[in-house]
């Protein structure tokens, strides 16, 4: 359980970026009013965000 | 747990080993007359002598006994704890209904979560209700709900305080010795660093203390902090995938941020640093903190902390200005109030 439950926080930077930050934006930018680029839906662009960040944490071990 | 030198950590914590040895203290003619009159009479420069010692400690005992959590009323902390955990649940609904504004709610919440960890910091002394006591539930109660916003379990900031109160200042054994910074602006960088998921982050640091340690409630600690940011993380992707994510982030998300910013460097930098000492009577002093007594939940008596754990918070100034004379014949710096 604890060792199952290690594995999972390994990649939870990059469940955070799917799962919290990509709707933040989504829902952020629709608030402001501002139109993601390239036609992209809100939530679309957010994951586009939002997944590689999780993912660069996850590999890097920090979010910046 | 238990100290190096066979103490409990609760003994270490009230009578550290090597308290009284007054070493690498100077000695000062002591500003007022405490009624103490050394056994040899001692030129400046000299260290006090072991019967001066003794009496200062029983003086300075008496005057933490005195003020200790189980001599002065600390009921209204249990109280505040369950009132602002009441009034954050209650903010989630409220802000999704639109009848609380994020910026009020976002700026309260930073409150209670600093707050709460000043709460939940007398629990982990066990200052709301000593074991064995009926007010033991009180005490434990209030320090699990009041790091819930911080997403960390009580189990884990206690062992972690302890530890901190245990090995003040060493750089390898204190889990606050991370917060070391050269000046405020990089306190609080640092406060962001430390906060990364990687193996530079205070999570990293915390795993190796937990396991050195190895103790069952180490491992509860840590069990029990995964099981808690599992819960935080679900209700996180949750709430944000069903489209309230800016209200988590303005009602725990943010706060929780800044809230830990204002903990690291208000409540451990200021008080301990430049964090190179880890003597009973150096490791923290007496400050005048720039934002006052009031806003700095009374860091600025940090010291009396260190020296006597079991007195709550808002006692510290009080038993500070008693002890003061008896500080001051240790030669400790006592010039900022």
């Amino acid at each position: 359980m604890q060792v199952a439950l290690r594995k999972f926080f390994a990649i939870m930077p990059f469940l955070f970026g799917i799962g919290f930050i990509a709707p933040l934006i989504a829902q952020s930018m629709a608030a402001l009013h501002v139109a993601p680029p390239w036609g992209l839906s809100h939530v679309s662009f957010g994951l586009l965000i939002g997944a590689p960040w999780g993912l660069y944490a996850t590999w890097r071990g920090r979010w910046l | 747990m238990s100290a190096p030198d066979g103490q409990t950590l609760e003994d270490a914590l009230i009578e550290p080993a090597g308290a009284g040895t007054g070493a690498g203290i100077a000695v000062t003619e002591p500003s007022v007359d405490t009624g103490l009159t050394p056994a040899v009479p001692l030129p400046r420069g000299d260290g006090l002598d072991a019967h001066v010692r003794r009496t200062l400690l029983q003086q300075e005992r008496a005057i933490g006994v005195k003020y200790a959590g189980h001599n002065v009323r600390t009921w209204p902390y249990a109280v505040i704890a369950i009132g602002c955990f009441a009034a954050w649940i209650s903010f989630f609904p409220l802000a999704i209904m639109g009848i609380l504004p994020l910026w009020l709610g976002c700026a309260l919440t930073s409150v209670f979560v600093a707050g709460g960890y000043v709460v939940a910091h007398e629990a982990m002394h066990s200052n709301l209700g000593r074991p064995g006591t009926p007010q033991r539930f009180w005490n434990e109660l209030t320090g699990q709900i009041s790091t819930i916003p911080l997403i960390l379990p009580f189990s884990m900031v206690k062992t972690m305080h302890l530890l901190h109160h245990q090995h003040t200042n060493h750089p390898e054994n204190d889990p606050d010795a991370i917060h070391a910074a050269p000046n405020l602006f990089m306190a609080m960088v640092k406060s962001w660093i430390n906060r990364q998921p990687g193996a530079i982050g205070t999570g990293a640091r915390w795993r190796r203390h937990c396991a050195e340690l190895g103790t069952p409630e180490a491992k509860r600690a840590v069990v029990e902090t995964m099981l808690l940011q599992l819960a935080a993380m679900t209700f996180f992707f949750a709430m944000a995938w069903s489209g309230y994510a800016i209200e988590v982030a303005m009602l725990w998300w943010l706060p929780r941020h800044l809230g830990l910013t204002y903990i690291h460097a208000v409540l451990s930098w200021a008080t301990h640093h430049p964090h190179d000492k880890t003597a009973r009577y150096e490791n923290t002093r007496v400050i005048r903190h720039p934002l006052g007594e009031v806003l700095s939940f009374g860091i600025d008596y940090h010291l009396i902390h260190h020296l006597y754990p079991h007195i709550p918070f808002h006692a510290t100034g009080a038993a500070y200005r008693e002890m003061k004379p008896l500080l001051e014949a240790r030669g400790v710096d006592c010039s900022a109030h």
